[in-house]
């Protein structure tokens, strides 16, 4: 064991987590039988050097198909799965994990802290040039001192890691080596994990069937034989497959308002729902006129009508957000310091700003990238600033944002099990992602002491002073919460909480 | 015949340079960058400069073009950057769906179309020819998706006899496989037999008014016979041209009816690779139906000459 390792078993207090936590609570699991996914895009691949970035596709076939260090529970809280238990130093810039013993990947390879390793040198290389590589950069390195101990040195403390790092993700899901190294580029489209299911054919833009992982660590999961996944584009077909039962669960979201109401009314059928945490979210870019002025800022926030935004995009389903947290997160803020909609302040505002407000919003050339800017340009017109909509693909907002080519740019904080790493990373001063080019040394001061403490109470003291001076100073704004939907039919049971937006169904059975 | 063959050829030629030329233009012409779709979140200008250049994306369009083509005519179309398969992969996997599509919908829009056609003929200004000009017209207008969503919730949603969407491959299960093929065919067939229809009424009620004709009315012959023996052959000359044409018209048609039905055809790798901007999958496609349709007018060319001596002659 080396001396870092010795260090932070010395110094940690010792997580005590029941091994075997994974299942959700008693209910008749039923083994046997196929069920079939609905999903919206097709999945290109799962080789993290290859797609970079996973998407919500993505995500349920690699949850079926990988597993994670550690998993949430129903309370949100990491619980053990590739890991058996964790320790971290007391200044929690080191955790180490105790790894599972006698897992094995489908083709036969051990699962140890080597291989764990192994994976994460492989996206941390720059030689490998992976897109994947920005999501770990707050890691220093990974070491494997023995075959079933592996430790995270980080660049920054971590509160909160073993939770965060439960997403299945590119850069958290573990891969066997050998079947990269023997595949080459084969192996984007031919992966191999330690999961409940393995992959037994795939036709490009029909079906991936994922069959029963025989020897899964798990005894006595997973209970479904057969897992089909279908991308099926079309929102409306997609419905139809569901309510034709072509499909058992389907994923779908606000965009889809009326199907989704329909299936609650529909006793066939189930509608998952999961109030995350983060937000759909805007960023000023504050060093450019005139949102480098406060009062500018203040005024297109205290112009928006949320409810109404909501009726015109999604039918009412959207919840408004007035800070970054949202329901589903553990940061409950008495006062989050939002300003009120107010148009008669904000045209006072923009009166006494003096000068003529004109301005362009990026928003990605979607229908709904095209009807949210509408609908703010509407608001904002009606408080005496002028927006110009300029759309873009998907693809262009991240590098626009990262090199400041914009004046407001959507942006999104997803559903993480801790504030921590994207609050960090948005408002931090000098982060590449505060794209705000906002700095603050309270906002500093708060950011730095919130990851650093313990105490949960502290810690939601903190956020939300932080969501009081963000919403004051008006850097980014909020619109609506994450809320995120899979319809199924009434007979799959066992469907965990939609996690960052991940349709798992790889605990699921049929009734 | 082979002169002429040979002349044809010849004439495709400049036109398959075009349109490589501007397959390939449309990579530049689309905006944003490809290194930067690829980049995404480390798209720096240092980053990008450094992509653009071992992709050689700073060397001057023409040159860029050049090695392209040059590529091309190895048959090497390139690799999709996020899913390693070759352009010719990816086609071959995803063309026989397509092509089955197409040929089902050409077919049943010929089993509507061709039958309505001769009725309508036969009784030109009636009330029934009267009734399918006016549908004929109303199908025209009614845009694929709405039909193939009513298409869906009453086939498969209310009376479950149809699946809504998903493949099984020919091979596999035929019966299966036509069964997942009818509401997209049909789809693609109502939107195709007014077209069809129109066509071959109009040139039937120009035959009909023909001395033979009126010669074989005179004769006694049934008119059923007159209709289909004697009317029906020679009106067909421009059915067999507007069929042609459908076929590269239907490939438009695919890119909705594949994304809705879930097709894992061609229109549906086109819309993907829009979508994920893999420009190199979209150019490879673009190209490779474009140079399908080529072939397919050379082909309706050559069946025209066949049914018509006139025109390989030059005389029509």
């Amino acid at each position: 064991m080396t001396n870092i390792a010795a260090a932070v078993r010395k110094h940690a207090p010792i997580f005590l987590v029941a091994a075997f936590a994974l299942v959700p609570p008693a209910q008749a699991q039923k083994s046997g039988g196929s069920i079939t996914v609905g999903q919206e895009l097709e999945i290109t691949g799962f080789d993290p050097l290859k797609v970079g970035v996973y998407d919500t596709s993505t995500f349920t076939a690699a949850a079926a198909i990988f597993d994670t260090l550690t998993t949430l529970d129903e309370k949100g809280e990491a619980a053990p799965k590739l890991a058996v238990s964790w320790t971290h130093s007391d200044d929690y810039k080191s955790w180490t994990f105790k790894l599972r013993q006698g897992v094995k990947f489908h083709d036969g390879t051990p699962f140890n802290a080597q291989a764990f390793k192994e994976n994460f040198d492989r996206q941390k290389d720059p030689a490998n040039k992976c897109r994947c590589a920005f999501y770990i950069t707050n890691v220093k390195e990974v070491l494997a001192p023995d075959e079933y101990t592996v430790i995270y040195n980080l660049t920054d403390p971590a509160v909160n890691l073993p939770a965060t790092n439960t997403i299945q993700s590119q850069n958290n899901v573990v891969h066997s080596p050998t079947a990269w190294k023997t595949k080459g580029d084969d192996y984007n489209r031919n992966p191999v994990g330690t999961g409940p299911y393995i992959l037994k054919s795939w036709s490009a833009g029909d079906r991936m069937v994922l069959e029963k992982n025989p020897n899964y660590w798990d005894k006595g999961r997973p209970y479904l034989d057969r897992i089909i996944l279908k991308p099926l584009p079309d929102a409306q077909s997609r419905f139809a497959s569901l309510q034709s039962g072509e499909a058992d669960i389907i994923w779908d979201d606000e965009n889809d308002a009326d199907n989704i109401m329909k299936a609650q009314k529909d006793s066939k059928l189930t509608v998952h729902t999961y109030k995350g945490s983060g937000a759909q979210v805007y960023a000023f870019n504050t060093k450019q006129a005139p949102f480098d002025d406060v009062r500018v800022r203040q005024a297109l926030v205290m112009s928006i009508d949320r409810p109404k935004m909501s009726q015109a995009i999604s039918n009412g389903l959207s919840r408004p957000a007035s800070n970054p947290y949202g329901d589903g997160s553990w940061v409950k803020c008495k006062d989050d310091g939002a300003l009120p909609f107010d148009v008669e302040k904000a045209k006072a505002l923009l009166k006494d700003y003096g000068k003529p407000v004109e301005f362009k919003m990026l928003v990605t050339a979607t229908p709904r990238g095209r009807m949210i800017g509408q609908v703010l340009q509407q608001f904002w017109k009606r408080a005496g600033a002028n927006m110009e909509i300029e759309q873009v693909d998907q693809a262009t907002i991240p590098p626009r944002a990262f090199m400041r080519q914009f004046q407001l740019v959507p942006w999104r904080i997803v559903d993480l099990a801790d504030p921590d790493p994207q609050m960090y990373a948005n408002f931090r001063s000098g982060s590449p992602l505060a794209l705000s080019n906002f700095a603050d040394p309270e906002l500093d001061r708060l950011l730095d002491h919130s990851r650093t403490t313990a105490d949960t109470a502290a810690r939601i003291e903190d956020y939300c002073a932080i969501s009081r001076l963000i919403n004051k100073e008006a850097i980014w704004f909020w619109t609506f919460q994450n809320t995120y939907y899979a319809l199924s039919s009434a007979k799959l049971k066992g469907f965990p909480k939609i996690y960052n937006g991940v349709i798992d169904v790889s605990s699921t059975w049929l009734e | 015949m082979l002169n002429f063959v040979v002349r044809r050829l010849l004439a495709i030629l400049p036109v398959l340079l075009a349109v490589s030329l501007l397959t390939f233009l449309i990579a530049s012409l689309l905006p944003g960058d490809l290194a930067y779709v690829i980049l995404g979140d480390q798209a720096t200008p240092e980053n990008v400069a450094a992509l653009r250049r071992d992709m050689g994306l700073d060397q001057p369009l023409w040159w860029r073009y050049l090695s392209w083509l040059g590529h091309v005519l190895q048959g090497d179309l390139g690799r999709s950057f996020r899913t390693g398969q070759t352009v010719l992969q990816a086609v071959a996997e995803r063309i026989p769906v397509s092509l089955e599509l197409m040929l089902m919908a050409e077919f049943i829009g010929l089993l509507i179309g061709v039958p309505v056609a001769i009725a309508c003929a036969a009784r030109a200004g009636g009330a029934f020819d009267r009734f399918m000009t006016g549908s004929a017209f109303a199908m025209l207008s009614m845009p694929s998706f709405l039909t193939a969503i009513l298409l869906i919730y009453l086939f498969a949603v209310e009376l479950h006899w149809l699946p809504a969407t998903g493949y099984v491959p020919f091979s596999e299960a035929p019966l299966s496989n036509l069964r997942f093929f009818v509401l997209p065919a049909l789809t693609l067939a109502l939107a195709e037999w007014p077209g069809i229809m129109r066509v071959l009424r109009s040139d039937m009620i120009a035959t009909l008014q023909e001395d033979y004709i009126a010669l074989a009315k005179a004769k006694g012959l049934k008119p059923a016979r007159i209709l289909f023996v004697h009317a029906l052959k020679p009106s067909s000359l421009t059915l067999v041209t507007v069929t042609g044409i459908n076929i590269g018209r239907l490939l438009g048609g695919t890119l909705i009816v594949e994304s809705i039905f879930a097709l894992p055809g061609i229109g549906r790798l086109l819309v993907g690779a829009i979508y994920t901007r893999d420009l190199v999958i979209l150019q490879g496609v673009v190209l490779l139906v474009a140079c399908g349709f080529v072939l397919v007018n050379f082909i309706v060319d050559m069946l025209y000459a066949v049914l018509d001596p006139r025109i390989r002659h030059g005389h029509a």
